[in-house]
C-alpha cells in the first residue's frame, strides 16, 4: 500500500529544521561581569537541578523500551495516519517535530477540537504520570489512550491490527521488534494494539533534550569553576535567584527535569466552556483506575510491578480536583502556548499570571504558598532570561535516525535484543 | 523534642528501647510508646523512598501495627501517596512509598497503639 504520510526520514529532516529554529531562539551569549553570590542553601538548590542529561533507564513495563527495532517501528507508526480509521490523524498531527513535538495551538485538535493543550514530547522517561491529568501511568498507555479516544484517533484494536495485514513491511518490522507476527496474533488484536503503543513509546523515549546554558552554569558551580560560571549571563542568574527564592518556583519545578512529576492548582480557570469543567487530576486518576491498561493490568511486562508503585499507592482526594501536571521547564521557551488549556500565549503572560494571580480562584485546600509575586518588570525579564537558558542550544529534540529500506523477513524471524 | 513534666513521668516509670541503633537513627518519645526511625540522607525530593522504623510500648505490650504518614502543615496538604508498612517482627517495620513532592518543612507521623508520634523533616 503506498504511504500517504511522511516517513521517518521526513521526521528526521523536520527535526533538523527544528535544530535551525532552536539556534534562532534568543539565548544568553554575553559574558557577565561576575557571578552573583549564592548562599550555601541556594547552591544546594541549584545543584539539585542537575546533572544533565540523566542516564537512560529502560521502562520495565515495556519490553520494547530501548530496543532499536521497536524504536524504528515506533518512528514509522508515529507518522502513520492509518492508526486512525478515517486516515485523518497521526501522532505527528499534534506532536510536530518542527514545533518541538507540540503543535503551537492553544488546544489540540484530533478528529474534533479538544479541551487541553498538546504537551511537548521530551525527556519522557523521567515522568511518573503522563498527560495533564496523569491519565496514564506509562508512556505506552499515554500512546494508547489517544488511539482509543473517539475524539482523537477514534481507533480500535481491529483497525490497528488491520494495518499490519495490509502492509507486509510493517508486519515484518513488528515481528522484528516483538518476536511474533501481528498477523498470526489475529485472535489477539488487543495485544497487537498494546505492542503498537509500546513501539510508539520506545520511539518517544528517544526524544531527549541536550545540555543548556543553565547546565553549564550548574556544573561550573559544582566544580567551583568561577570563570566558567561567569559566562552565564548575570540576568539569567538573577532570574535563577528569584526562581529558587522569592518566586518559590522550585517548590514544584524541582529536580533535573524541573518538575516534581506531581499536580497542582495554580489558579487557571477550570471551565472548558460555560457549564463544563475540566477536573484534571481528580477525573483522570479515576479513569486510569478503571483502565485495563494501567501498569497493574496484564499488559505490563514488569512481572514484579516495580514501576507500578505510584499507581498502587496514589491517593484521590478532593484537593486533586482542578489540579494539573507540573510540566518540565526544559525547552519551555520554545513550546508556547502555556497551561493545560493553552490559555497563556507567551512566557511573559505566565510571569504576569504568577505576578498577579487571583488567590480566590485556587480552591480552599490548595497550597497557600501561591501568592501573587508582584514582580517588577526587571524581575520578569530576569526570570525570562533564566527560563530561556533552559533551551537546548544544540537542537531541542533529536530522534535517533531510523534505518530506511525494506525489512529483512528472514532476520525478523528472531526478535532483536 | 521537648517533653512536658507530665509526659516525662511515664517514661521514667516504664522505659522501653526500640530495636534500632546506628548512624542516622532518630527517636521520638511518646507518652505510651517510643519510636526510632532511619531515613535516607539526604532525603530525596519528589522520589519514592523507604524508612526503617522500630517501636516499643512502655507497658511492654507487643506492637503489631503501625501507620506512617507525612504532611506539610504550612501548606495544608499531605503526600499524594499512601505509604505501605511491612512488619518485620519484634517491633520493627519497613515503611515504603513515601514521596515528598515539595521542598520545605514536612511532618512525619507514626500512629501506633492509639497514639500518634510526630517528627519534623526538612527537605531541601
Amino acid at each position: 500500500m503506498p504511504r500517504r504520510t511522511p516517513g521517518p526520514a521526513v521526521v528526521i529532516a523536520l527535526a533538523a529544521a527544528t535544530l535551525l529554529l532552536a539556534t534562532a531562539v534568543p539565548r544568553p551569549t554575553r559574558a557577565s561581569e561576575a557571578p552573583l553570590e549564592f548562599t550555601e542553601q541556594e547552591r544546594r538548590q541549584i545543584l539539585s537541578l542537575g546533572p544533565w542529561p540523566p542516564p537512560f533507564a529502560p521502562d520495565p513495563s515495556n519490553r520494547a523500551s530501548g530496543q532499536p527495532a521497536a524504536i524504528e517501528l515506533g518512528a514509522r507508526l508515529f507518522v502513520d495516519p492509518r492508526l486512525s480509521p478515517t486516515g485523518a490523524v497521526a501522532c505527528v498531527t499534534c506532536h510536530q517535530p518542527d514545533r518541538h513535538w507540540t503543535d503551537a495551538r492553544a488546544r489540540a485538535r484530533g478528529l474534533v477540537d479538544l479541551p487541553r493543550n498538546t504537551p511537548a514530547l521530551a525527556n519522557l522517561r523521567l515522568q511518573r504520570w503522563y498527560g495533564w491529568g496523569g491519565g496514564a501511568d506509562s508512556l505506552w498507555l499515554a500512546s494508547l489512550r489517544p488511539l482509543l479516544d473517539a475524539r482523537e484517533f477514534g481507533s480500535s484494536p481491529a483497525t490497528i491490527a488491520r494495518i499490519y495485514r495490509l502492509d507486509a513491511d510493517l508486519a515484518c518490522r513488528y515481528r522484528r521488534a516483538f518476536g511474533e507476527s501481528p498477523t498470526t496474533q489475529i485472535e489477539q488484536p488487543v495485544d497487537v494494539m498494546v505492542n503498537t503503543a509500546k513501539a510508539l513509546a520506545a520511539f518517544q523515549e528517544t526524544l531527549t533534550t541536550g545540555r543548556t546554558p543553565f547546565d553549564e552554569f550548574r556544573d561550573a558551580l559544582a566544580r567551583g569553576d568561577a570563570a566558567a560560571a561567569a559566562r552565564y549571563p548575570r540576568r539569567a542568574q538573577q532570574g535563577l535567584k528569584l526562581f529558587i527564592g522569592r518566586g518559590s518556583c522550585i517548590a514544584c519545578h524541582n529536580g533535573p527535569n524541573f518538575s516534581n512529576g506531581e499536580f497542582a492548582d495554580i489558579g487557571i480557570p477550570h471551565f472548558i466552556v460555560p457549564g463544563q469543567v475540566d477536573a484534571g487530576r481528580y477525573e483522570d486518576l479515576q479513569r486510569l483506575r478503571a483502565s485495563p491498561y494501567s501498569q497493574l493490568g496484564r499488559h505490563s511486562d514488569d512481572a514484579q510491578r516495580t514501576d507500578a508503585q505510584a499507581m498502587r499507592l496514589a491517593v484521590l482526594e478532593p484537593r486533586h480536583w482542578g489540579e494539573f501536571k507540573v510540566p518540565s521547564l526544559r525547552n519551555v521557551a520554545v513550546t508556547a502556548p502555556y497551561m493545560h488549556n493553552g490559555s497563556l500565549p507567551a512566557l511573559r503572560d505566565v510571569m504576569l499570571h504568577y505576578s498577579t494571580l487571583d488567590e480566590s480562584r485556587i480552591h480552599a485546600s490548595a497550597q497557600p504558598l501561591l501568592r501573587p509575586l508582584r514582580l517588577a518588570p526587571q524581575d520578569i525579564d530576569a526570570l525570562l532570561a533564566f527560563l530561556e537558558s533552559l533551551t537546548d542550544a544544540a537542537g531541542a529534540v533529536r530522534p535517533r535516525p531510523a534505518a530506511e529500506g525494506d525489512c529483512d523477513a528472514a532476520a525478523a524471524a528472531a526478535p532483536s535484543g | 523534642m521537648a517533653l512536658s513534666p507530665v509526659a516525662l513521668l511515664p517514661s521514667l516509670a516504664f522505659a522501653c528501647t526500640p530495636a534500632m541503633e546506628g548512624d542516622g537513627v532518630r527517636t521520638i518519645e511518646g507518652q505510651r510508646h517510643v519510636v526510632s526511625w532511619r531515613a535516607p540522607a539526604p532525603l530525596p525530593l519528589a522520589q519514592f523512598f523507604a524508612i526503617d522504623v522500630a517501636a516499643c510500648a512502655r507497658d511492654g505490650s507487643r506492637i503489631g501495627l503501625l501507620r506512617v504518614d507525612a504532611t506539610m502543615p504550612e501548606h495544608g496538604h499531605g503526600m499524594n501517596y499512601r505509604p505501605t508498612v511491612e512488619s518485620l517482627g519484634d517491633g520493627r517495620f519497613r515503611a515504603g512509598g513515601l514521596l515528598l513532592h515539595m521542598p520545605g518543612r514536612w511532618q512525619l507521623s507514626f500512629a501506633v497503639g492509639g497514639e500518634t508520634l510526630r517528627a519534623a523533616l526538612l527537605v531541601d
